[in-house]
């Protein structure tokens, strides 16, 4: 116990060096609660109540050896709420866009999910395709390979999951993960820009007088 | 025994002394006496010649012999002697040497006893003290800390903290807690004074974890601050001291307080890389979005911060009310920026769309923020101030809407139909409720605000309605209302919770309705001249005496009258008021039809029963009126 205490300091003194923002969007009843609430408890839940506009969930994962902490944000899927969820694609590093493999209509509906999240996010942020409910095989109305393809068309990661199995559950939100911090290696992530999605924690003690790199602007608030 | 052996004979022989004599010596067995051989032997070395003076002088030789021997035997002991003596003399001496020494020590010993015991005593002593060391040593070791702990606690001039900080401050509370025990002992004193000592200890042990964690927190102004599980442990012990673990948090919210608001300011006016997402105030001139964004990053930031603030806190047991309360200080910062914006949002828009639309997302927002931070929150109190006045700027609206339509009254069109103040703020109506329908706030409120709508348009409406058409005979008066209110009803009808409004909508569409039939009933027995004739027989009385007798209802005019009722039977449009057919809705027109035909057919029956009634006295009433009420009904129906 001790021992690992020390090991945690010797790394350094924080807890997680970075901090991604997810956000999962598809049309109601796809799953997305239950896939957040599977990634974040490890557990499935069945009964899970509507989401009313957003609610959100943490968990902290491991990239490449760094700790990074993700703060996965869910929308509720009904039209009515659209234009409240759509202001939180701002500042998502990620986006998991989910239909439902026995619903075709979810599916058809995602190239407008899309046209949402493209729209809304920044050009950097990683859009993983999931299809949900795989565990359904036999109501299955949506193939893999065309969904395959719908993915490799529009350049996005794709998975089938089930929330309930937990199947794939756990890659989706990792490979999205890496997927990120990969743009963050080769500098296509610019993590100074406000907005990014990507919060880092600088791994150098810091010094109290370089708080920020910009000015207070807190004088031109009003 | 011999006497009693009569065999022996030579019994008698053997007590003789000379044949005992001989035969003891016959009997000697010399080669079994050793003394007699080696006498015999030593003998012949001396006697060589066996003669008869040898032999006599054999004794003599032998004593002589003898006497040499023994005299050479003296001679040899005297030497013996000699050297005995003097080994004796010796002795002697060591003797007396011994005794000297065994005196002297003695002597010593004597003296040395008292050393000795006081050499015990010293050693007993020893051992005692040296107990009494290692109890000290133990005393220390529980109850003084060691030189390395204090310094740790003492700390370094750069203020930094060591790791070992902790588990000194543990000790420094562990030996003062210990004195206790010690105060319940004779050994007050001590205890007292390593109580003192530890109490300096702490405080500036404190003292400087304060002032550590306050730098710490001081510095925790980026976009997501670090908290480091130093910090989070300097908390956890700063619980002991509630003013300065209150100062610190304190701290950290004033740090994050400011934070929030760059961030905020950032998030309106930079955007996000490259200008994506873009900046939120490009889009100040969509309100929603505007509005939609601010709060949304609103929420998220706040949702953030809480986790900040649990991550800090996450080793001390703290009630939720207090990071609810530090998260209230922590989001007072942006509430003024925030709130500047969307008033002037609210204030400089008219549409009374768009402020439903904004009400409605304001109220969403106030329920989904009021889920993270309490009610004493400022943000919260700030959305409720917000919310109030989009609530107010609405219904402002509305009713500036309707104060416009009792302005200037518009008059009834020729057709009776709605005038276009009616249909636009119907279509009004229309969109008011359709957003309302896409609401995301809870059913309660919508039900509440649709009663408070209905009311702030539906009524000045009516007035409006009933105004516009105070100049207009009754029967234009009916149709034009009936009109009015029937395109109220059917744009309600397609929205909840309007139940109540519909039925009272209905009634007065009933009322007008009835004074339109009756309208239409005495048109068609007026053109046809039998109206003097029904109100006569309305309102006969037997004391009259019979009907036929009264004037304007003899035979021959109630025929003619019943004759020209005939001709309308037969094209009973004819007579159907213009009005009438100037009802838009078809149901209420054909009802209205209906319930005018019904009118008449009672009139027509009551007319027949009375002339068929002999009392009345007619002659021949089927030549006066040849229809049977039931053929007349058949006709019109
Ligand atoms: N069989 C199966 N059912 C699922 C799965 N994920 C979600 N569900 C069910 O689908 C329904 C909708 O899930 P929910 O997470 O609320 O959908 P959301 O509206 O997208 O958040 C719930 O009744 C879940 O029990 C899955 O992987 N397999
Ligand atoms: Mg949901």
């Amino acid at each position: 116990m001790k021992s690992h205490k020390a090991a945690d300091m010797a790394a350094g003194p924080y807890n997680y060096s970075y901090i991604f923002k997810y956000i999962i969007i598809g049309d109601m009843g796809v799953g997305k609660s239950c896939l957040l609430h599977q990634f974040t408890e490890k557990k499935f839940m069945a009964d899970c109540p509507h989401t009313i506009g957003v609610e959100f969930g943490t968990r902290i994962i491991e990239v490449a050896g760094q700790k990074i902490k993700l703060q996965i944000w869910d929308t509720a899927g009904q039209e009515r709420f659209r234009a409240v969820t759509r202001s939180y694609y701002r500042g998502a590093a990620g986006a998991l866009m989910v239909y439902d493999i026995t619903r075709r209509s979810t599916y058809n509906h995602l190239s407008s999910w899309l046209t949402d999240a493209r729209n809304l996010t920044n050009p950097n942020t990683v859009i993983f395709l999931i299809g949900n409910k795989c565990d359904l095989d036999a109501q299955r109305d949506v193939t893999f390979e065309e969904a395959k393809q719908f993915a490799d068309e529009n350049g996005l990661m794709f998975l089938e999951c089930s929330a309930k199995t937990g199947e794939n559950v756990e890659d989706a939100f990792l490979d999205t993960a890496k997927k990120i911090y990969q743009n963050i290696q080769d500098g296509s992530l610019d993590l100074n820009a406000a907005e990014s999605g990507v919060q880092h924690k600088p791994a150098t003690p810091r010094n109290p007088l370089n708080t920020d790199q910009t000015p207070n602007k807190e004088g031109c608030a009003c | 025994m011999a006497d009693k052996d009569p065999s022996d004979v030579s019994t008698n022989q053997a007590n003789n002394p000379l044949t005992r004599k001989l035969n003891k010596i016959l009997e000697t067995r010399l080669d079994n006496d050793k003394d007699m051989l080696e006498a015999l032997k030593a003998l012949s070395t001396i006697f060589t010649e066996n003669n008869l003076r040898s032999r006599r002088n054999l004794r003599s030789d032998i004593e002589k012999r003898s006497l040499a021997i023994n005299e050479e035997f003296l001679q040899s002991f005297q030497a013996v002697k000699e050297q005995l003596d003097s080994v004796y003399s010796d002795v002697k001496e060591m003797n007396e040497c011994c005794q000297d020494m065994t005196n002297r020590l003695k002597a010593a010993k004597d003296q040395t006893h008292d050393l000795i015991s006081q050499t015990t005593t010293l050693h007993a002593e020893s051992q005692k003290l040296q107990m009494k060391s290692q109890v000290a040593d133990a005393f220390l070791n529980k109850f003084q800390l060691k030189s390395e702990e204090a310094k740790i606690i003492r700390g370094t001039r750069d203020g930094a903290l060591h790791p070992e900080f902790f588990n000194a401050l543990a000790r420094v509370k562990q030996i003062h807690s210990d004195c206790k025990f010690l105060l319940r002992t004779n050994q007050q004193t001590a205890g007292l004074e390593i109580m003192e000592s530890m109490a300096l200890h702490q405080e500036s042990a404190y003292e400087r974890l304060y002032r550590w964690t306050q730098n710490e927190c001081r510095a925790l102004t980026g976009d997501s601050p670090d908290i480091s599980p130093v910090l989070c442990n300097a908390m956890k012990a700063l619980l002991d001291r509630p003013v300065l673990f209150k100062y610190s948090i304190d701290e950290f919210g004033t740090a994050r307080r400011s934070a929030v608001v760059r961030g905020f300011i950032d998030a309106l006016t930079r955007g996000g890389p490259g200008g994506t997402p873009r900046p939120i105030e490009l889009h100040s001139h969509d309100p929603l979005r505007y509005v939609g964004d601010m709060m949304a990053w609103l929420h998220q930031a706040t949702a953030s911060e809480k986790e900040y603030l649990q991550s800090l806190l996450k080793n001390c047991e703290v009630q939720e009310s207090q990071i609810e309360d530090v998260l209230g200080h922590i989001t007072e910062g942006v509430c003024r920026p925030f709130k500047v914006r969307v008033e002037q949002v609210l204030l400089s828009e008219q549409d009374a769309v768009t402020l439903y639309k904004l009400d409605n997302l304001l109220k969403f927002y106030h329920n989904t923020i009021r889920q993270i931070v309490n009610n004493e929150a400022a943000l919260l109190s700030t959305l409720t101030e917000i919310q109030d006045l989009s609530h107010r700027m609405f219904f402002n609206s509305l009713t500036c809407n309707a104060n416009k339509l009792l302005d200037r009254v518009e008059l009834p069109p020729p057709d009776l139909g709605p005038t276009s103040s009616l249909t636009q703020t119907l279509q009004l109506l229309r969109d008011v409720l359709a957003c309302h329908d896409a609401s995301v706030v809870p059913i309660d409120d919508k039900k509440q605000d649709f009663k408070q709508i209905l009311s702030c348009v539906v009524d000045p409406l009516l007035q409006m309605c009933s105004v516009s058409a105070s100049r207009l005979n009754s029967i234009d008066m009916a149709a034009y209302m009936i009109n009015g209110i029937y395109l109220m009803q059917s744009t309600l009808a397609l929205y909840e919770f309007t139940d109540t409004r519909l039925e009272m909508l209905q009634a007065q569409i009933e009322a007008h309705v009835d004074t339109l039939i009756s309208e239409q009933a005495s048109f068609v027995l007026t053109r046809v001249g039998l109206s003097t004739i029904y109100g006569i027989v309305e309102n006969h009385q037997p004391s009259q005496g019979p009907l036929s007798g009264i004037q304007g209802m003899d035979p021959i005019t109630v025929k003619s009258a019943m004759n020209k009722f005939d001709s309308y039977l037969a094209s009973p449009d004819s007579l159907t008021l213009p009005q009438c057919s100037l009802i838009l809705s078809a149901l209420v027109r054909d009802n209205a039809k209906r319930r005018a035909v019904d009118l008449i057919c009672q009139a027509y029956k009551q007319m027949y029963e009375a002339i068929y009634n002999p009392t009345n006295e007619y002659k021949e009433p089927q030549s006066i009126v040849p229809r049977t009420p039931d053929q007349v009904v058949k006709l019109l129906s």
